[in-house]
């Protein structure tokens, strides 16, 4: 058996990497591509966790986290088509009409 | 043990994959690597004894998430356009603050963390899943379907061509 906090261990470096992606890249693809990083990371934690106490309501949500990033992910997306369209770019740096 | 050397491998894959999401200049090699990654974190979910999130891992995340996320990139024709270099102040604040706060977190899981698993096989089927979210979880199920009937409708009119779209200027910049 594969103790837990290895388990956790893994998971904070994938998030740590996500973080990373999103301070500092600039395609807004790539930045949603890293928020997907961090939500599986999450994940990892919830099934490990499931597995740790043997309660079964982290699966449960895992399996809302999943609905939920793929309505995040239908959104956004047509997010992004909506910014080429209007901009010609989907460069987050040029979005920049609300910025103080 | 058979078992740890699989860990070990599948958990550099999806760190290595992770890393060149994070990396690489161009969109269509990070989505592909993203799928990779999640392959892995499907084998790491085997191996927590979730069998049933690990297929719904491969289907719905690496099935239906990043084949989204291909369409988008091919449809907007991004894959042979190189992003531009981030700031360099950018670059060193984000690569030290989240390099500062993944080691802090990696230190109080190791300082902190659980090490005594408990005794017994932890069951978590299909059958015993379905049966638990039917009966502890229907109110939260029924709002997560309003939830994507209503992100269906918000991605339709949001990438749906409204009024009338200015012709480009100049070249397509990323």
């Amino acid at each position: 058996m594969i103790p837990t906090h290895w388990f956790l261990i893994l998971s904070a470096i994938l998030f740590t990497l996500g973080v990373c992606g999103v301070l500092t890249r600039k395609n807004g693809i790539t930045i949603f591509m890293c928020i997907e990083l961090m939500v599986n990371a999450v994940n990892l934690t919830f099934v490990a966790y499931a597995r740790q106490y043997h309660q079964i309501h982290g699966l449960l949500f895992v399996f809302f986290v999943m609905a939920i990033a793929a309505a995040e992910a239908a959104v956004g997306l047509a997010i992004f088509i909506s910014l080429f369209h209007h901009r010609h770019t989907i460069d987050v740096d040029e979005a920049n009409l609300m910025r103080w | 043990m058979i078992t740890f050397a699989i860990f070990f491998f599948f958990a550099a894959v999806a760190v290595i994959f992770a890393a060149v999401v994070v990396l690489h200049r161009n969109p269509v090699v990070g989505a592909l690597s993203l799928v990779a990654s999640f392959f892995a974190l499907a084998v790491m979910y085997v191996l927590l004894e979730a069998p049933f999130l690990a297929a719904l891992q491969v289907i719905v995340y690496a099935g239906a998430i990043m084949v989204l996320f291909l369409f988008v990139i091919m449809l907007l024709n991004l894959q042979h356009q190189e992003e531009p270099r981030t700031r360099p102040v950018q670059q060193f604040l984000g690569y030290t603050s989240s390099a500062a706060f993944g080691l802090a977190l990696i230190y109080y899981l190791a300082k902190f963390g659980v090490t005594k698993l408990p005794d017994g096989p932890f069951v978590s089927d299909a059958r015993t899943v379905g049966i638990r979210m039917f009966e502890a979880y229907i109110f939260p199920f029924e709002m997560v379907s309003i939830l994507l009937l209503a992100a269906i409708v918000g991605a339709l009119i949001l990438s749906g061509r409204t009024g009338a779209i200015p012709p480009p200027t100049g070249e397509n910049k990323l």
